[in-house]
């Protein structure tokens, strides 16, 4: 072909598409962009997926019943960024989203360590973020007005595992003097630790091992080994899946006994995929910190048809991460209707107003959704469960807790097991 | 520091270490003798650990067992991919005398594939496979040796051997040494190079198809698993010489036992810092590694 058949061929093209695009934009339903950072490949995989689902699902629902009403039943299209649980991956498919997907507003991204970065980078081009998952207590605490979360932040989840502790003590008289901390090294585990350090304070025990490790570890029989030198009464460990994993199979191994339990603040401890992996023994009588209410789906039927859509897709009943996605993706909903447009500034306002105490959104079991001056969700709580026979119960706050359950405390040795 | 403590702590060290060894063996292997870094390292291991999971949950195998399949078929892999998509690059850029660099950004983009191919076939999950042997120990006081990494070890130690004799003795392991000295005198003493260069990495890869085997009975198998296998292979093949066998066992010891004792001093966060500070040390002192011959 000569150059100048090329380049007719070429405009004519251009064109043609350029008229095309025109039509069918103004025949399409106008769609609302909402962007996820999530962990999807790397360390905390499983969860960002479980996350990811949540949202789909929750999506799936609010397009199927009118889409955003108040935008002329614009859809909800969301875009996923793989944080890849790396922080500067998180950042840049931030910036991603924000720049070239031109998403209103953002949700993400699990890891304490990505969203720090990630909810900055966010700010910085003015665009809403809602945090999903993450608990390091500074990422609401800068003064940024971009930035939300729904879920606890580190100093809930701590106060709540001792709150726990407390109640125990009190309801059977006996309590451990010396408590151990066993954490992954990055943000999150390190946020978790210097609130059990303050706190262990204020409540009288005494923290007599302060351990992190890096993430990603092979082998746990050093940290084992010098936990079991310390004899601790009660152990608090801070893992993600696949070190729990490791960690709970060499516990099982080892037998060592903490007469007042295995205390696990969640991520691994929380993942399905985690007690695939594990055998029974490991995790019986082992205490976690869940996210939320793990006995939803007893208490909540409504929950049930959104928990049919997320288990034909994930082979499995929704858990807290799926609940997070879920509930995140109806809050920016709520927030959406209430700005009538894609303004981000319209958006974030919409967002400081919300005032939620009924609907979907709180799938994940607490009693309303409201944000403080700092972007935190002021009524976000978890419960403590016991994994008795293979069954995660309720155990704390005692208004959560089943009439027929009660607490293995002291946790039985394992000659008695 | 209690005496039992560390002594425990050194025998926690040196078991982990021979895993680590085992598994840097390909990679010096494969540097030794030419001169390639396969980033693509961690992603064999993850095969050579699917595959046996994968037979186990699937048609119900024994792990151990699977060896009969998966070490012959990791070694097809890591021969078709030298042979497939290395060596085209070599025979292009033949007239180099140092080996081209370009064949490390090659590996990197096959560690790449490899990993999103698993993740996208078999999602992000961690499956572990479930054996009442995986939870056997060996108990003496505070010292609990699980029953499956000692075996682990122990077939470390036993593939050092082997491979050592391997390369000493027989005539195909006296090929590939002489290739990694100098690769055009060997080919004029009548030594297929391309294929010595294909039987290399395919032995290399058939190693860690033997340790995934091993490992799966403790460990837990995902997409992502070789990676932290792979760093510190790296450390481990500089640190014990590149292109030694035994090397790479002394290194791998070396590195879990600063790794178990240190972290009993210290927070593991920290200990990792000792590693580098050995690392650092035997480079200055030693540049070819402990073990490494002048190259």
């Amino acid at each position: 072909m000569s150059n100048q058949r090329i380049c007719v061929l070429l405009l004519v093209f251009l064109t043609l598409s350029f008229a095309f695009s025109g039509t069918v934009s103004a025949q399409a339903v106008k769609e609302v962009v909402v962007g996820f950072v999530l962990p999807l490949s790397g360390g905390s995989a499983t969860i960002g997926q479980q996350t990811q689902t949540g949202a789909i699902v929750a999506a799936e629902q609010i397009n199927m019943t009118g889409g955003i009403a108040s935008q002329d039943g614009a859809k909800i299209k969301l875009v996923f960024g793989d944080s890849q649980t790396k922080p500067d991956v998180g950042s840049s498919e931030t910036e991603r989203l924000i720049n070239r997907e031109k998403v209103s507003v953002i949700c993400g991204a699990y890891n304490s360590a990505v969203s720090f970065p990630a909810s900055e980078v966010a700010e910085r081009y003015k665009t809403p973020w809602v945090t999903t998952g993450s608990v390091k207590d500074e990422i609401t605490e800068r003064g940024f007005k971009y930035v939300f979360r729904t879920c606890n932040k580190a100093v809930y989840d701590a106060k709540e595992q001792l709150e726990a502790i407390k109640l125990f003590n009190q309801e059977t008289g006996k309590g451990p003097r010396t408590i151990a901390h066993l954490y992954e090294g990055t943000d999150w585990g390190r946020s978790h630790a210097a609130n059990i350090r303050k706190l262990c304070k204020d409540y009288g025990y005494e923290l007599i091992l302060d351990e992190a490790y890096p993430p990603g570890q092979v082998d746990f029989s050093p940290q084992l080994l010098k936990i079991r030198a310390k004899k601790p009464d009660l152990i608090i460990i801070a893992l993600y899946t696949p070190d729990h994993i490791i960690f709970s199979k060499q516990y099982l191994e080892s037998k060592s006994d903490f007469p007042f339990g295995v205390h696990s603040v969640g991520a691994g401890s929380e993942d399905p995929a985690f007690y695939k992996a594990v055998p029974q023994e490991a995790v019986e009588f082992m205490f976690v910190q869940d996210d939320w209410q793990v006995d939803m789906l007893e208490v909540m039927g409504w929950a049930r048809g959104a928990n049919k859509m997320y288990k034909e897709r994930l082979g499995f009943d929704i858990n807290a991460y799926g609940a997070q996605g879920y509930s995140n993706m109806w809050v920016i909903y709520d927030a959406l209707e209430r700005a009538g447009s894609t303004d981000k500034e319209k958006i974030r306002e919409a967002l400081v107003k919300t005032n939620i105490t009924s609907g979907p959104a709180l799938i994940t079991g607490y009693q309303k959704i409201s944000f403080d001056e700092n972007g935190q969700n002021t009524f976000a709580h978890g419960v403590i469960s016991q994994n008795i026979e293979g069954k995660k119960i309720s155990m704390w706050p005692l208004a959560n807790r089943p009439a027929y359950a009660k607490v293995a405390w002291p946790v039985p040795a394992w000659s008695e097991r | 520091m209690d005496p039992l403590i560390l002594g425990i702590a050194t025998v926690n060290g040196v078991i982990m270490g021979g895993l680590y060894g085992a598994v840097a063996i390909g990679l010096s292997l494969i540097f030794g003798v030419m001169r390639v870094i396969n980033f693509a390292h961690g992603s064999f291991l993850m095969v050579g650990m699917f595959t046996p999971y994968w037979m186990w949950a699937l048609f119900g195998v024994n792990p151990y067992v699977s060896v009969i399949v998966t070490a012959p078929l990791l070694f097809t892999m890591g021969y078709l991919m030298q042979a497939t998509i290395i060596s085209p690059l070599f025979k292009r850029e033949r007239a180099k005398v140092l080996e081209p660099l370009s064949v490390l950004m090659l590996t990197a983009g096959v560690f790449l594939i490899m990993d999103n191919a698993a993740l996208l076939l078999f999602g992000p999950d961690y499956r572990a496979v479930k054996m009442d042997f995986s939870l056997k120990v060996l108990r003496f006081g505070l010292l609990t040796i699980n029953y499956a990494r000692l075996l682990a070890f122990l077939m470390s130690i036993m593939i050092t051997v082997i491979l050592s004799y391997f390369l000493a003795s027989t005539d195909l392991g006296r090929s590939i040494r002489a290739t990694a000295l100098n690769r055009d005198a060997a080919a004029l003493c009548g030594i297929n190079v391309p294929r010595v260069y294909n039987v290399t990495f395919g032995i290399g890869c058939a190693v860690l198809g033997i340790i995934g085997c091993f490992m799966v009975p403790f460990y837990y198998v995902s997409p992502s698993v070789g990676v932290a296998f792979g760093i510190r292979s790296f450390i481990i093949v500089v640190l014990g010489g590149i292109g030694s066998i035994p090397g790479s066992i002394l290194g791998g010891i070396i590195l879990g036992v600063v790794e178990s004792v240190g972290g009993q001093f210290v927070t593991a966060t920290s200990a990792v810092i000792f590693s580098f500070c050995i690392f650092i040390l035997v480079l200055f002192f030693k540049p070819t590694g402990l073990m490494g011959q002048r190259v």
